[in-house]
Formats: structure tokens, C-alpha cells, sequence
């Protein structure tokens, strides 16, 4: 062989495997939780902060009572649990009103920390007010800290903690240390053997043990949280490889599938060339092996096209056909008129008993579901026996379907596996060799993706009905 | 007796349906692929083109070949497509007659593989008379 020197050669490197798209960026950048996971836990924290403005206000409104506050050693707080509450008020309405807006992740991450950061700053006033060292109200703080180990990353979280221990900080220095704010108390005087809560030693041991108990709460839920984040995304990368894997796995069986049905397609013409002579006459004997090759052929590649049907009806594209309203006579007569002439041949009489009922789909899979079960009843139905087909609307306008036939039956015991890939019970197979078993897999499909209850009734000897009860057309 | 011009990247079928409809009388020639059919047509235009759909390197190739024979020559735009369909990973559901469309699938009838003779011979006899 003479090579042309004037072709250029050329190369091609193949790539390695595609890796999946490497989600940890996501993990590190501190938006861990998915937007519409984020989007409902702000709406839920503003539902939660109404019950806490109820307190609030339910408080004030008890201050109103000085006789009943007296009752439990406490001094009427005044205006500031309406005040506060009325702030709480006016940016709940905020950040709900915000919340509901069309969003991003962006502003649904801005909403959470405004929400954080106005609420820590309403409860120091509240501490402050309660009495932030000679109470245990400080640890109202933990509520905050908590939520933001969940909602926010460590590095993030680690902010809000030390926030609260600003916050709490300057409202304890100024009220104790600069004597900038008066100090003040729920309380009308200090417990009998709590006078002691005052001393600057306890005040310091106080701020400083509700400092450490936050820091280590901080840690303690932060780290659980980034390990029970990591655990999701790792299932979430495992379950992508999964379905990666699996729709990796459809797409080879399909095109196997595919690569096969030509060469049977072709065996098949050959062999009908020969059986009709078109060749030239042949022995009966060889003639006898032709007729088998070719109704070999002919069942293989009925059961290539089965299998194509139910692979290419579990793809994903299939799903996202448009659907239309279908009128179920049409389609039951269309389908009526395609098995006739098979129903002929076994002087099987077609018997239809049908009123309109509009249905939502698309018309090839229902068509594919009813052919398979008419081609069922009539393959499976004794010599010069019936099949009925009925359609009429239920109790609530949804329309049923019923196809019967008084053929070989199925018994009880097997019911629960014919809608099986390949399942075909031992009557089936004496009573007609050359079905594949796919059919009411393909059935099953198509009712899965409708939504399509399917209710069977037989007897094995007398026959079998298949209802089928189809959503309301909307 | 007509002139059948087969256009289908499948030889083993293609021979076949050629020895059936020449048995019928017509005078039938084979192209593997849409190139040199659209070359063989320019050459001699035939009575009917029994075309495929899917070929090597183009899933598509069989429609984009009706598309021109219509549209974008005059000589043929009048010869009578018999478009050979199949369920495959491309087309989940195959093709029917609610499918043609002057634009998109411009063929005057399908052929539904694997091929029955008779059903070839029938359609093969219809679409020669109407033309």
C-alpha cells in the first residue's frame, strides 16, 4: 500500500473518565444548606419570633398589674417589653414581607443574618433589662448561637458567637463596670442568700462562665452540624454517582438494543426472500429450517421493539412529553381497529361498551398501554371467545377502563408478578410461545408515569380483567 | 415499470427490498448514503425513493435529504418519499402518518422496519400510481 505524502496526519488524545461536577467548593463557600432548605427556615424563624413577641407583650401587659408582679418578688418592667416588642413587630413584618419576595441565595443568606443580628441586638436590651448577671436570662443567647451552627457555616457561626459575646460585653460594662446605664432587675430585691450576686467577683464569674458555657456550646453544635452537613453531601455525591451510573447503564442497553435490531431486521427479510420462492424453489425440508429461522427472527425482534419501547419509556425525556387531552373513545377504537385483524384470525369477537371520558396524556404511551393489554387478551383468549372492552366516567369523573377476557386466566398465586420484565407464568408459555414477557412491564410503566391505578381480577381456566382508573383530566 | 432509487445505509436490507421489487418489474438501484444519492439523483431522477432515516454520523440524515429534495431542487421536489421508520433510541415512539408535514417530515408515506414484503410491495404500487 502507497502512502500519500500530501494527507496530514493527525492526532486524537483520549480523554480519561469524566469526573463528576466536584461539589465541595459549595461545602466551603457557607451557603451548606440548599436555597429552598434556607428560604423555609427564614420564614419559619419569623413565624417563631410572633411567639416570642407574644411574650413579650403578654409580660408588659402583666407589668400593668403591679400587685400580681409584687406577688412573685418582681418590679413592673414598664415600656420596654412593648417597646421591644413593637421593634420585633415592625422587622418580623420586614424580613417576612422580604422572605416572600422572589429570592436568590444571596438575599435569602442576607435576610437570615439581618434576622440574627437585629434579634441579638433586641435581646442585650431585654438582658439588660431583666437583669443581665443577677439572672440566667443571658443564656437566651444560646438559642442564636445554636441556629447559626445549623444554618451557617463554623466560620460563620464562630461570628454570631462572638456578636453575642459583644454585645453582652458592652451592655455588662457599661451597666457595671462605666456606670453608663443604670442597673436594673426583673427582680425588687436580690433573693434571701443572693445578696452575694452583687460582688464584682461573682458579677465577673458570671459573664465569664456564660462566655465559656456559649463558646463550648458553639463548638460542640458547629462541629455536629459540619458532620452531619458532610454526611449529606457525601449521600448526595453517592446518590449522583448512582443515578449517573444507572442512566449510564440505560443508555448502553439502548444502544445494544438498537445495534441488534438491524441484523435481526435483515435475517428476517433473507428469510423471506427464501420463503417466497423469490430465490428460486427450494426442498420442503429446507424450506421447514427457513420458516423457522425466520419466525425466530420475527419473535426477536418483536422483543427488541418491546425492549426499546420499555428502555426508551423509562428514560428521562420521556417524562417531559408534552400531554394533551386525549377522548378515550378515539384512542379505544383506534386501538380496537389495530388488534382486529389479529382477534380475526382466532375468530375472537371484539365486544365495546364505551362513553366519552376526556383523559391527560400523551397519546403514543397510551396507546402503547392499551395495545399491550387488548394484544394480552386476545392472544390469551380461547378460539371463538369474547374480549370486552368498556370505558366509562367514576364517581368522580375520572375515566375507567375495563378490558376482559374469558381466556386461560391467571392464577392467584402468580397475579402479584406479571407486571415482572420477562415474567411469564408456565400457562402463558404453554398457551402461546412467542410472547416476550415485556408487555405488562410496559403497561406498568406507563401507569407509574400517569399516576393510572390498576386493579386485576382472574380465575385461572376462566379469565382475566384488567380496571384501569385514570387521573381526572384537569 | 417504475425506476426505485433505495437510499438506506443497510445493505443486507437494502438488497432485499431491491430483489422483491424488481421481481415486480422495476428497475431498482441502491445508495448507501444520502451524498451519493443526492449525486445519483442529479444524474437520473427516480419514479420513487424508498429513503431511511438514520445513517452513520447523522441520525437524522434521511429527513434532511426529503427536506431538500422538496424544498431546494426542482427536478425532484415531485418524486414520492417512502421513509423508512423504526423505534430507536432517536425516535422513542417511531413515526406515523400524523407526523408528516411539508416543512419538517415532507414524505408521502412510512414503511415500518422490520419489513413485511407485502406491506413494501403495496405501498411501493400506491405511491407509483398516484404519481
Amino acid at each position: 500500500m502507497v502512502s500519500d505524502q500530501n494527507i496530514q496526519s493527525a492526532t486524537y488524545e483520549l480523554p480519561l473518565a469524566e469526573a463528576l461536577p466536584d461539589d465541595t467548593d459549595k461545602m466551603v463557600s457557607g451557603n451548606p444548606l440548599p436555597e429552598s432548605l434556607l428560604k423555609r427556615n427564614v420564614q419559619w424563624f419569623c413565624q417563631f419570633r410572633w411567639i416570642v413577641i407574644a411574650i413579650l407583650i403578654s409580660f408588659g401587659l402583666l407589668g400593668l398589674s403591679p400587685g400580681l408582679m409584687g406577688r412573685f418578688g418582681m418590679r413592673p418592667p414598664g415600656a420596654w417589653p412593648f417597646i421591644t416588642g413593637a421593634a420585633l413587630i415592625v422587622t418580623n413584618l420586614i424580613f417576612l414581607f422580604f422572605a416572600r419576595a422572589k429570592t436568590c441565595p444571596v438575599t435569602t443568606m442576607l435576610n437570615l443574618w439581618g434576622q440574627i443580628t437585629t434579634d441579638l441586638v433586641v435581646l442585650t436590651v431585654v438582658v439588660y433589662f431583666v437583669g443581665s448577671l443577677e439572672t440566667n436570662i443571658a443564656f437566651a443567647y444560646l438559642f442564636h448561637i445554636v441556629l447559626s451552627c445549623v444554618f451557617f457555616s463554623r466560620r460563620h457561626s464562630l461570628i454570631v458567637t462572638i456578636m453575642a459575646i459583644g454585645m453582652f460585653a458592652v451592655s455588662t460594662t457599661a451597666e457595671y463596670l462605666l456606670d453608663l446605664l443604670p442597673p436594673t432587675s426583673i427582680f425588687i430585691s436580690p433573693p434571701p442568700g443572693r445578696e452575694a450576686s452583687a460582688e464584682p467577683a461573682v458579677l465577673i464569674w458570671n459573664f465569664y462562665l456564660a462566655v465559656g458555657i456559649w463558646l463550648v456550646v458553639w463548638y460542640l453544635a458547629s462541629h455536629l452540624s459540619s458532620m452531619v452537613r458532610q454526611r449529606d453531601f457525601d449521600l448526595a455525591q453517592t446518590n449522583r454517582r448512582l443515578m449517573a451510573a444507572q442512566e449510564e447503564r440505560s443508555r448502553h442497553m439502548l444502544a445494544t438494543t438498537h445495534q441488534l435490531k438491524a441484523p435481526f431486521a435483515a435475517i428476517y427479510s433473507n428469510a423471506q426472500l427464501l420463503q417466497q420462492g423469490l430465490c428460486g424453489p427450494i426442498p420442503d425440508e429446507a424450506m421447514q429450517v427457513v420458516q423457522r429461522i425466520s419466525s425466530r427472527c420475527k419473535r426477536l425482534t418483536a422483543e427488541i421493539q418491546k425492549m426499546l419501547q420499555l428502555a426508551n419509556l423509562s428514560s428521562a425525556s420521556q417524562a417531559t412529553l408534552p400531554r394533551t387531552r386525549i377522548v378515550s373513545t378515539d384512542l379505544l377504537l383506534w386501538c380496537i381497529s389495530q388488534i382486529e385483524p389479529i382477534a380475526q384470525e382466532r375468530d375472537i369477537t371484539l365486544k365495546a361498551d364505551m362513553r366519552p371520558v376526556p383523559m391527560m396524556g400523551t397519546e403514543d404511551h397510551f396507546k402503547m398501554l392499551f395495545m399491550n393489554l387488548l394484544a394480552n387478551a386476545v392472544t390469551y383468549s380461547h378460539r371463538d371467545g369474547e374480549v370486552h372492552i368498556a370505558c366509562r366516567p367514576g364517581p368522580n369523573s375520572e375515566p375507567i377502563v375495563t378490558i376482559s377476557d374469558h381466556g386461560i386466566g391467571i392464577p392467584a398465586e402468580k397475579l402479584p408478578r406479571i407486571f415482572e420484565e420477562h415474567y411469564r407464568t408456565q400457562e402463558a408459555v404453554q398457551h402461546n410461545k412467542e410472547s416476550s414477557g415485556l408487555g405488562l412491564s410496559i403497561v406498568k410503566q406507563v401507569a407509574q408515569m400517569y399516576k393510572i391505578h390498576i386493579r386485576v381480577e382472574s380465575r385461572s381456566g376462566s379469565g382475566t380483567t384488567f380496571e384501569l382508573r385514570f387521573p381526572v383530566a384537569g | 415499470m417504475a425506476y426505485v432509487l433505495i437510499v438506506d445505509d443497510d445493505e443486507d436490507f437494502a438488497s432485499t427490498a431491491a430483489i422483491v421489487l424488481r421481481k415486480e418489474g422495476h428497475d431498482v438501484e441502491i445508495e448507501l448514503s444520502t451524498e451519493d444519492a443526492e449525486k445519483h439523483m442529479e444524474k437520473r431522477t427516480p419514479d420513487l425513493v424508498v429513503l431511511d432515516v438514520m445513517f452513520p454520523e447523522d441520525d437524522s440524515a434521511g429527513f434532511e435529504l426529503a427536506r431538500f429534495m422538496r424544498h431546494k431542487s426542482e427536478t425532484l421536489k415531485k418524486v414520492p418519499i417512502l421513509m423508512l421508520t423504526a423505534i430507536n433510541t432517536k425516535f422513542p415512539l417511531g413515526f406515523g402518518t400524523k407526523d408528516i408535514d411539508n416543512d419538517w417530515l415532507p414524505v408521502a408515506d412510512f414503511l415500518e422496519k422490520p419489513v413485511e414484503f407485502d406491506v413494501l410491495r403495496h405501498k411501493v404500487s400506491a405511491l407509483l400510481n398516484v404519481g
